[in-house]
């Protein structure tokens, strides 16, 4: 069920059009990517989606209603750029960021210590911000978005700056919310996280949508005829080959499309009959990676809409 | 107005500034800075010259050395400051001494030769040579000893008492009186004194306050805190809990530096010497306080936009010069006030925005200042704060969330104009 529908939204300052007139729904239960360059308009969506801005067309609905004041206290908001009061003490920061959420009860303070404690932080409660590691400001960062237990959580770069043991608990953290029934927006450029966390995306470039819908399937449609292709033999012959309509490679990680989406088999006998030494062959694959950089790279804007 | 975010806002600001030990610091350095900078004021008034002085006097009237001698001898009794030497000449041999005498007027072994002619004795004109002609302290001390001399050689064998002789060396004194509505009281240097603690407490109670909610709006540009705040309050109410948190600071903290001052002025349990008795109202105490709200809150609000359009403090201290000029000019006024409160200069500036916070509160301590214009005056800067503080908002609003290129003049402006923010 789509619970946060973004409709005809469009923004501009002064001359430059930030947003135009995009569209997006983000269902319950469900990791919804945000994904573009920097600059493409990511940032203004999501300050349109927390009323900071307001937009100059469109409107955003939440369950129905449209968005007002009272839709930030339901939001959790982690900055790209990470910020704390250096001077303040830690379990006052996280009981600072709930009040100004309308959250003052020994009940937050008990779920605070709950968290520090999970992220391996108790005995720091009463330290100063600024005598925390980065990594460990950035846990504290993380908590204050989601003490007060927000319906909708967006999360901008969550995981610059983390050990890859913090980024496997911030992820355990993410399924669990998104288990729970809460929207999350991650909003990215690293495709890797992108794919593996998100159930929908929608890509962004200069203002506007260019992709949008299920990931699984934009992989299947942007995969058709997709060939990984891992191996150190040469594979000048396949230059002339009939099946091969474009080869681009990575070290030694070839990405092959077909002529043909059908004739992957016979491509891979061609492979075998050449003497290449496969290491990997996956049909039908493409990685968001690839994709973005096809479209993102691209001055097409077309939407591609992926039912 | 007052919601929960905001009473968040307020209570974090509080607990930075007010419960902060840099408070109580600064609090308490202030007035020693001031007592200091009086200290050393009257220090160099009083020590401005403790030279030793050698000083001739050549005198071409036969029979003044003995008065000049005697009137130095009771005017010079305890002040062992001078070493002056008297000698009676002929007109004709002054030319002669003084040339011997230049060479030590020119390396400052003496400091002055007076030169007092035959017909001195008729028009009280003497020469005074010396490489510092200017040196009022000299001046005047030997313009009274020599007229003194004259006086008494003048009157002398025209059978006047040694008594009307006394009273004519006597030098007019004034008593000075001020005038007020209900009373005529002596008037002391106390009313001085007050006016420029007014101006100053105003002028460093404005500045410092300002300067702080410049730093913490830049920092918390700088750091990004300023999106999850707005992700939580609008900025309305962030810029509302700021002030608001700034104000009560600032307020606690002329009330902690002023209590003391009201507390003398207003007891009679302390017996100041008259002429430091002022006597300041309630009401004139209120009109104070009131004063210093208004400006506190329209002052902070241009800080509040200032610091929002810069994204480090370097920028934003060069960049705030002009809002730096709002608030030094009307101190440097103000400071000016006391040699004529009721000069038009001081009238004018005591009702127009911006300078009539400092300047009517440092003309209230030296003259009545008529009601009216204190009505006046509380207006002009009502309206001013009601005017001004929507366009602060409006370009704390924009420029917090601007990033990267520092914006000039003419895009601030254009901020003014946008809708829809």
């Amino acid at each position: 069920m789509s619970v946060l529908k973004i409709q005809n939204l469009s923004k501009n300052f002064g001359k430059i059009q930030a947003v135009k007139n995009i569209n997006f729904t983000v269902s319950e239960n469900s990791v919804f990517g945000l994904i573009g360059r920097n600059g493409a308009g990511k940032t203004t969506t999501i300050r349109m989606l927390m009323n900071i801005y307001l937009p100059d067309e469109g409107e955003i609905l939440f369950k129905g209603e449209k968005i007002d004041s009272t839709f930030k206290d339901k939001v959790g908001y982690l900055p790209e750029e990470r910020g704390l009061y250096k001077k303040m003490k830690v379990i006052d920061t996280l009981l600072f960021f709930a009040e100004i959420k309308g959250m003052v009860n020994q009940k937050v303070k008990k779920k605070a210590f709950e968290y520090l404690e999970r992220f391996g932080l108790s005995d720091r409660a009463n330290s100063k911000i600024e005598d925390l590691s980065k990594g460990n400001q950035q846990k504290i960062q993380f908590i204050s978005t989601i003490l007060h237990n927000p319906e909708f959580i967006i999360l901008d770069e969550p995981f610059s700056g983390l050990d890859p043991i913090n980024t496997d608990l911030l992820k355990d953290i993410m399924i669990e919310m998104k288990n729970e029934g809460k929207i999350i927006i991650l909003s990215t450029h690293l495709m890797d996280y992108a794919e593996k966390l998100c159930d929908n995306i929608a890509m962004i470039n200069e203002g506007e949508i260019i992709l949008n819908g299920n990931l699984k399937e934009i992989k299947q449609d942007f995969g058709k005829g997709r060939i990984v292709l891992e191996t150190d033999s040469d594979l000048d012959f396949l230059k002339t080959s009939r099946f091969v309509e474009k080869i681009e490679h990575f070290g030694n990680q070839f990405s092959i499309q077909l002529k043909n989406e059908s004739e992957h088999q016979q491509f891979l006998l061609e492979l075998l009959n050449n003497k290449v030494n496969i290491r990997k062959f996956a049909a039908n694959e493409i990685s968001l990676h690839e994709i973005f950089v096809q479209l993102a790279g691209n001055e097409t804007n077309e939407v591609k809409n992926v039912k | 107005m007052l919601n929960k975010k905001i009473i968040g806002i307020l209570k974090r600001e509080l607990k930075d500034k007010l419960f902060s030990k840099s408070f109580i610091f600064m609090t308490l350095l202030i007035p020693g800075i001031f007592v200091i900078s009086i200290g050393i004021q009257a220090l160099i008034h009083s020590s401005e010259d403790t030279d030793k002085h050698q000083i001739v006097i050549f005198s071409e009237v036969a029979g003044l050395e003995v008065h000049l001698q005697k009137s130095i001898n009771t005017e010079l009794k305890n002040d062992f400051q001078y070493v002056v030497d008297v000698r009676e000449i002929q007109g004709t041999q002054f030319n002669k001494e003084f040339n011997s005498l230049k060479p030590l007027l020119l390396n400052n072994s003496i400091s002055a030769l007076i030169f007092i002619p035959q017909k001195a004795i008729s028009d009280k004109r003497v020469s005074y040579y010396s490489k510092n002609p200017k040196n009022s302290q000299i001046h005047n001390r030997f313009s009274g000893i020599i007229n003194q001399a004259i006086i008494s050689f003048y009157f002398e064998g025209k059978n006047l008492s040694e008594k009307d002789i006394q009273f004519a060396k006597e030098n007019v004194q004034y008593d000075e009186l001020k005038v007020s509505e209900d009373s005529i009281v002596e008037s002391g240097i106390g009313a001085e004194i007050l006016s420029f603690i007014f101006g100053f407490l105003l002028y460093i109670g404005i500045l410092f306050s300002g300067q702080m909610v410049l730093r913490a709006v830049v920092e918390e540009k700088n750091n990004r805190i300023v999106e999850i705040l707005l992700s939580s309050v609008s900025s309305n109410e962030l810029i509302i809990g700021k002030i608001l948190g700034s104000t009560i600071t600032s307020l606690a903290q002329m009330l902690i530096w002023l209590l003391p001052l009201i507390f003398v002025l207003s007891s009679s349990w302390y017996l100041l010497p008259p002429e430091l008795i002022v006597s300041v109202s309630a009401w004139q105490w209120l009109y104070y306080f009131v004063n210093f709200l208004i400006g506190l809150v329209t002052y902070l609000g241009l800080f509040a936009a200032v610091g929002s359009i810069f994204d480090n403090e370097q920028d934003a201290q060069s960049g705030m010069w002009p809002l730096m000029m709002l608030v030094m000019i009307p101190f440097f006024i103000a400071i000016s006030v006391p040699n004529n409160p009721n000069n038009s200069i001081a009238v004018t500036t005591s009702m127009i925005p911006f300078t009539s916070i400092m300047v009517m509160p440092v003309r209230m301590g030296l003259v009545d200042v008529p009601l009216h214009q204190f009505l006046i005056s509380l207006t002009v800067n009502f309206i001013t704060l009601i005017l001004i503080f929507p366009i602060s908002g409006k370009i704390y609003r924009i420029g917090i969330l601007q990033t990267g290129k520092k914006p000039n003049f003419k895009e601030v402006l254009s901020w003014i104009k946008m809708k829809n923010l």
